[in-house]
């Protein structure tokens, strides 16, 4: 971060710009970028979400607002700030406004602690992956929240679900991440991927990798784990009763979160913004040339971005294949199997890599 | 093993989605692409050189068709398409084949008015 904002100082200065304005601009600039681009990436998400899941379903997806269907979600979305918000007559009215608000802002924070690439990143922490498991168990809390102030059966019973489902997915995820921080020696999110310049960590740690893939879709709440807003059981579970801007937050949120969700995937075992080949493609192209040396940044970042990619294909391509689960089979699954599998797992790198 | 075999079995799944993926799109885009019917389809009514024997009202089990007749004379014959199941049971029993269902399906109007149609009227302006 101190590079670029040295950089960005002495671009100022070419244009006779005060160094303390330069500083100032840098504190809120970053934010503003996060805050684009995670509107600019939800949106798109919901569009490529939908637009996959009808290929596979044989169908052509939204492709009537703007070219090939583009400006659907976003007309969506203004559909959804224009609407009316709903509020219940028992229900518990402080509760009720602030839970979509607390879901939306923790899945934002966790945009702030990954490293985008070696410069750009907002909270530089030593602890940032123990400060991603903390943080990521916060949108389940406040989706129980919501279901237990919105005075509805089915928001009651959805809510449950969902903290039984924290419950249970949280454990294998603990323990895989463990391995992690053993294999890299730091909870630095840095010298995780620094650790991973020879050979990613998917290698050593591949039943990890599995565990942890199966226990985030469960993260995120998505098929064949959304038994908590189980549409045909449910209604919508713990966002029946919630309409306009409030339900937004939760949709939104939940896309945020399955970017960020890949995104980390791809630190942890995937290598982040180091590129698959071991060589940066803008160092073979420029040469040694130092002008364009902010070029590799970008790279670095568009390496990162198209590794989340395919995982967060592989998540919507589950998504379209697999029924979901019961609640009984679904904590079968996490206790009987994924949580022995992932101890078992961290013992043997343990043992790989201190023994 | 039947852990095996569930396995192999999500895999196969996985990969049937995959190749769907690869498939012409089923969906018809229905104004700029109409579908088309087979030759028995049951549309829109069209009335030819009706006598007004008035067999088609009886047969009628919606009670759709109403023929107006003054002084033996056919005045009017009116369909009602609110009524109107479409089962050609007029066509079927009509003794001089005057009447006939085609194969035009769009009856969609902003007025529950404009379902009631007079088809002599309409015989007399084609």
């Amino acid at each position: 971060m101190n590079y670029l904002l040295n950089l960005f100082i002495e671009f100022l200065d070419k244009h006779n710009f005060n160094e303390s304005i330069g500083i100032m601009i840098f504190s809120i600039l970053p934010f503003a970028i996060i805050a684009a681009a995670l509107v600019f990436v939800v949106l798109m998400l919901v569009y490529a979400e939908r637009k996959i899941l009808a290929y596979m379903t044989q169908r052509k997806g939204p492709n009537r607002v703007g070219p090939n269907g583009i400006l659907q979600t976003t007309a969506d979305a203004i559909k959804l700030l224009c609407k009316e918000n709903i509020e219940l007559l028992h229900s518990d009215k402080v509760i009720f406004t602030i839970a979509p608000i607390l879901a939306f802002s923790s899945i934002v924070v966790l945009w702030c602690i990954i490293p985008y690439n070696a410069e750009f990143h907002l909270i530089d922490s030593t602890i940032s992956l123990l400060f991603y498991v903390a943080v990521a168990g916060f949108p389940m809390l406040f989706h129980f929240l919501a279901g237990y102030a919105s005075n509805n059966k089915y928001s009651l019973l959805g809510s449950y679900r969902a903290l039984s489902l924290t419950a249970s997915y949280s454990v294998p995820i603990l323990f895989t991440l463990l391995a992690t921080i053993f294999l890299a020696d730091s909870m630095d999110l840095h010298k995780i991927i620094i650790a991973q310049e020879k050979v990613w960590f998917i290698i050593p740690n591949i039943i990890g990798f599995i565990v942890f893939f199966i226990a985030s879709i469960a993260e995120l709440n998505r098929c064949p784990f959304d038994l908590s807003e189980a549409e045909s059981e449910l209604v919508s579970g713990y966002h029946t009763e919630y309409s306009g801007m409030r339900f937004a937050m939760f949709f939104l949120g939940e896309y945020a979160a399955l970017f960020v969700t890949a995104v980390f995937t791809a630190i942890i075992f995937f290598g982040g913004y180091q590129p698959p080949f071991g060589v940066y493609l803008s160092n073979i192209l420029m040469g040694n040339c130092r002008c364009f040396n902010f070029l590799i940044y970008f790279e670095q970042t568009f390496w990162l971005i198209a590794k989340s990619s395919i995982i967060i294909f592989l998540i919507i391509w589950i998504r379209g294949t697999l029924p979901r689960l019961t609640q009984k089979s679904v904590m079968n699954l996490f206790w009987r199997y994924l949580t022995p599998i992932s101890i078992i797992n961290l013992i043997l790198i343990i043992l790989a890599t201190r023994g | 093993m039947s852990i095996f075999k569930s396995i192999k079995a999500l895999i196969i799944g996985h990969f049937t989605v995959i190749k769907h993926m690869f498939k012409k799109a089923v969906t018809k885009e229905y104004p700029e692409e109409r579908p088309i019917v087979n030759n028995f389809f049951r549309g829109k009514h069209v009335l030819k050189n009706c006598t007004g024997c008035g067999y088609c009202k009886k047969v009628c089990p919606a009670g759709a068709i109403e023929v107006i007749k003054k002084d033996k004379d056919l005045v009017g014959y009116v369909i009602d398409y609110n009524k109107c199941i479409f089962c050609g049971n007029c066509m079927f029993y009509c003794p001089t084949k005057s009447i006939t269902l085609t194969n035009e399906f769009e009856l969609a109007t902003d007025n529950k008015s404009d379902l009631k149609i007079d088809l002599l009227e309409q015989e007399r302006t084609i």
